[in-house]
């Protein structure tokens, strides 16, 4: 017989529902989004370590193998995946490339996400008139042919990395502001924001411990989708000539060098395109997956 | 970006497939019935006055627009009736006595005058106009004094127009070349009244250039001109050739992609492309393509220095780079077109008697140890410099050889930037560049042609480069009448040319080009010439 004592009142806890790990549980089920990931990560990691794999430099010529095809066996290993026109590894290329095209992704995104949040989150804070004319402001610079004014940038100040960051950052922020103070109006008014500006929390205070995090979920899932988009202004940047500098790689400028190759050495386009294309495939699936996990319709 | 992805492939995919399922004669199958001649351009022309251009793309349109005094026939390269009908030349060689076409009519009907040609050449040496080419006219006495402006009396020059059909053009000393140079756009006359409805005479860039202002005297005449898409000229019905003209219109399309080129040529878009894809080459070579054209050209590839600014101003400096350079690779390996490496700035081969033979080797081992003497061992302290080139795959892979090249040899690294054609010559003008690709087509066949290219303030010089004793040798060369001692005067102000360095050749080019067999009568001359209006198109 069991003991009475035991009969303790059962607590109708269910264990920690966390907003993250539910949104992290949801993701995990969603397979097009985790293939993404997994494939996200892995192309990261041989982009990371790869160059250190391949026997060759990416910017080593060798011009007596030029454009051979891929398993071609060079002087100092195999090229799997052929050579380009100056005898350079398209493997080693591909990697640095991909290396430099992330790079470019994450730090322009970062810019975007700074900027972005700071001014969408002041504007619906502030209210009002100001928030009127400052959201006035990212519909003018909407307006604005953002490609034309990324080219103008490059133009006109040296051509540097760190100049095509800030470029690419300062025109893919407008979408951001706009999600931001889409939540920020709304949460401003919620109960627990009133609760903690009644016991006198500064509003920097409450928009940095308690409307930006409950915010995080939008945000997220629009800078996933900001890196692709980032991506394939890089590659168009690039492209035309402005970005990325020879030797260096991008995937762009692997891509734009295999156009003009594709019949005699299809090779430069098809391996360069395929590692683009999923690249941003993936990107767009967990950006999918996120939001999904973020903001659950069932 | 999904969203234009959609409108991609719901919107535009049925369309194109419509579209290729319309008609099926090609472009070139119509132009063959019609008349209509399809050419690749190479690069949007940046004008289309014949006194001011200077470079080929824009050359080719001119020269079916104007008609100069004589031409040359493609295949003996003897100078043959144009806008003069014949000539005489005095015993002296120093008077030239040319009597016009009595039929020669502007393409608005007006006669083609001996004032015409007078009013031109007044113009082309204009200080106003600033025409880089204005050079092409000093043979004539009195030309470089009035276009210096020491002088502002054209009478002085020794052109005179005679009768209406009679012009006289009068040389300062002999010039064995100079029917060959009347061939060149410099010398074409304009149609003074027009020029003048739009701006002043010398002045540059106006209106009149204009499609529906412009006009000229050649057996074509401009109808459209749409920047990027195309230049489009019609038989001109008032040349007194017109009747030996079967070509009814030609369309000039600036494709600078030679791979974008190809692939229009291959779906019949284009009977003659500007050029061939480098990589292409040997397989149409190799298969012995009838579509297939390749043959020398009186051209050299090279890099242009910029003298003014340092460290390029040491011709220690340049010549370390130029001797750093591995032109067997770059030809063999890089461009593969056939192309010859170059070790002299005049193009060797069978175009003149000029021959002088190497004048350097590919040597790293003296160009490091010129770079040491310039201060910079090892390429220590060199800062990093850029190459210009106007944008093309074959200039790009070039660029980034040489790139490697000096970075392995001399330890000195370099940035390429690439340029539209314009922008990329208006930069080259202003000396706004540290080394920059360049290509040079002799305008007649004579050494003189490139080696007076870089005479001080040279309007083609393009480097900053000056040097007195190299003006004097030019100067002297071209006094001299006796041809083997001419020859040796030219070959002694080359080998100081390349001693100092201002340009470093690169190799001598080709002309290759893929043609429709369609075209017959079809010639492009060592100098880039192409007479156009010979042409006759066959339909099979």
């Amino acid at each position: 017989m069991n003991p009475v004592a035991e009969e303790k009142p059962t607590a109708v806890f269910l264990p920690g529902r966390n907003p993250m790990a539910e949104a992290w549980r949801r993701f995990r089920h969603n397979i097009p989004a985790m293939a993404g990931l997994i494939f996200l990560l892995g192309f990261l990691l041989l982009c990371l370590i790869g160059p250190w794999l391949t026997p060759f430099g990416f910017e080593e010529q060798n011009r007596s193998l030029g454009a051979a095809s891929p398993g071609t066996m060079g002087e100092a290993g195999r090229h799997w995946l052929g050579t380009d026109r100056l005898g350079r590894d398209l493997l080693t290329r591909l990697l640095h490339g991909g290396r430099l095209s992330f790079l470019v992704a994450v730090a322009a995104t970062m810019v975007s996400l700074f900027i972005g949040v700071t001014y969408g989150a002041i504007a619906a804070w502030c209210g009002g008139k100001r928030d009127a004319v400052m959201m006035r402001i990212v519909d003018l610079l909407y307006a604005l042919p953002f490609t034309v004014f990324l080219i103008l940038l490059m133009v006109i100040f040296e051509r540097s990395l760190l100049l095509l960051f800030i470029a690419i950052g300062a025109i893919e922020w407008l979408t951001m502001a706009r999600i931001v103070r889409g939540q920020v109006l709304v949460l401003k008014t919620r109960a627990f924001v009133e609760a903690a500006r009644s016991l006198g929390r500064r509003s920097s205070a409450l928009i940095l411990r308690h409307v930006l995090p409950n915010s995080m979920g939008p945000i997220i899932v629009y800078t996933t989708l900001t890196i692709p988009n980032v991506m394939l202004l890089e590659a168009f940047v690039s492209f035309l000539g402005l970005g990325v500098q020879a030797p260096q790689a991008s995937l762009g400028l692997l891509i734009n060098e295999g156009v003009s190759a594709m019949e005699s050495a299809p090779w430069l386009l098809f391996f360069p395109s395929v590692a683009f294309a999923l690249s941003l495939l993936s990107l767009n699936f967990v950006g999918d997956g996120l939001r999904d996990a973020f903001n659950p319709k069932e | 970006m999904i969203s234009a992805c959609r409108l991609f492939f719901f919107g535009l995919t049925p369309l194109l497939l419509l579209a290729a399922c319309g008609p099926s004669d090609t472009r070139v199958e119509e132009g063959n019935r019609t008349g209509i001649l399809h050419v690749g351009n190479g690069a949007e022309p940046s004008n289309l006055d014949p006194q001011t251009i200077t470079g080929l793309p824009e050359a080719k349109i001119v020269s079916t627009l104007f008609d100069g005094l004589v031409e040359l026939h493609p295949e003996t390269n003897e100078p043959v009736p144009a806008a003069a009908a014949s000539w005489e030349i005095s015993e002296d060689g120093l008077v030239y006595r040319f009597t016009l076409q009595p039929e020669g009519r502007w393409s608005n009907g007006d006669p083609v005058t001996a004032q015409d040609f007078v009013t031109s050449y007044r113009r082309k040496l204009s200080p106003r106009l600033g025409s880089r080419y204005a050079y092409m006219l000093y043979p004539l006495e009195g030309a470089e004094a009035f276009h210096r402006g020491e002088t502002d009396d054209f009478t002085t020059v020794g052109v005179t127009a005679l009768a209406d059909d009679q012009l006289e053009l009068r040389l300062h000393t002999p010039a064995a070349f100079l029917l060959d140079l009347l061939t060149h756009s410099s010398w074409f006359p304009v149609h003074a009244d027009t020029l003048e409805a739009f701006g002043d005479l010398d002045e540059p860039n106006t209106r009149w250039t204009r499609a529906g202002n412009l006009v000229g005297n050649g057996p074509f005449r401009l109808v459209s001109w749409r920047p990027e898409r195309f230049v489009q000229v019609e038989k001109n019905e008032h040349h007194w050739r017109s009747g030996e003209i079967s070509l009814q219109g030609i369309y000039f399309y600036p494709i600078s992609d030679p791979t974008t080129e190809e692939r229009e040529f291959r779906t019949g878009r284009l009977h003659i492309t500007n050029t061939i894809p480098p990589d292409r080459v040997a397989v149409y070579r190799d298969r012995n393509d009838p579509e297939f054209h390749s043959q020398p050209s009186f051209s050299t590839y090279y890099y242009r220095f910029n003298t003014t600014r340092p460290p390029l101003d040491n011709p220690k400096v340049r010549r370390a780079l130029k001797l750093a350079i591995d032109r067997e690779a770059i030809t063999k390996e890089v461009v593969r077109g056939g192309q010859q490496p170059a070790y002299s700035y005049v193009p060797q081969g069978d175009f003149t008697d000029y021959r002088p033979g190497p004048f350097f080797q590919y040597d790293p081992d003296e160009a490091r140890r010129l770079l040491a003497e310039a201060g910079f061992p090892e390429g220590e302290g060199f800062p990093t410099k850029e190459i210009l080139y106007n944008t093309m795959e074959t200039h790009r892979l070039v660029a980034e050889a040489i790139q490697d090249m000096w970075s392995e040899e001399l330890g000195i690294s370099v940035n390429l930037t690439n340029q539209e054609w314009q922008v990329y010559l208006e930069t080259q003008n202003r000396l706004q560049y540290d080394i920059s690709r360049s290509g040079w087509i002799g305008d007649y066949l004579d050494p003189n042609t490139f080696l007076d290219l870089m005479l001080t303030d040279g309007g083609n010089n393009r480097t900053g480069w000056a040097n007195e004793e190299y003006d004097e040798l030019i100067t002297q060369a071209n006094r001299e009448m006796n041809t083997a001692r001419r020859n040796e005067l030219f070959a002694e102000a080359e080998a100081l040319l390349l001693q100092e360095a201002p340009v470093a050749p690169i190799y001598f080019d080709r002309t290759n080009y893929l043609m429709s067999v369609s075209v017959q009568d079809y010639y492009t001359t060592p100098t880039g010439y192409r007479p156009y209006w010979r042409v006759n198109l066959v339909s099979e």
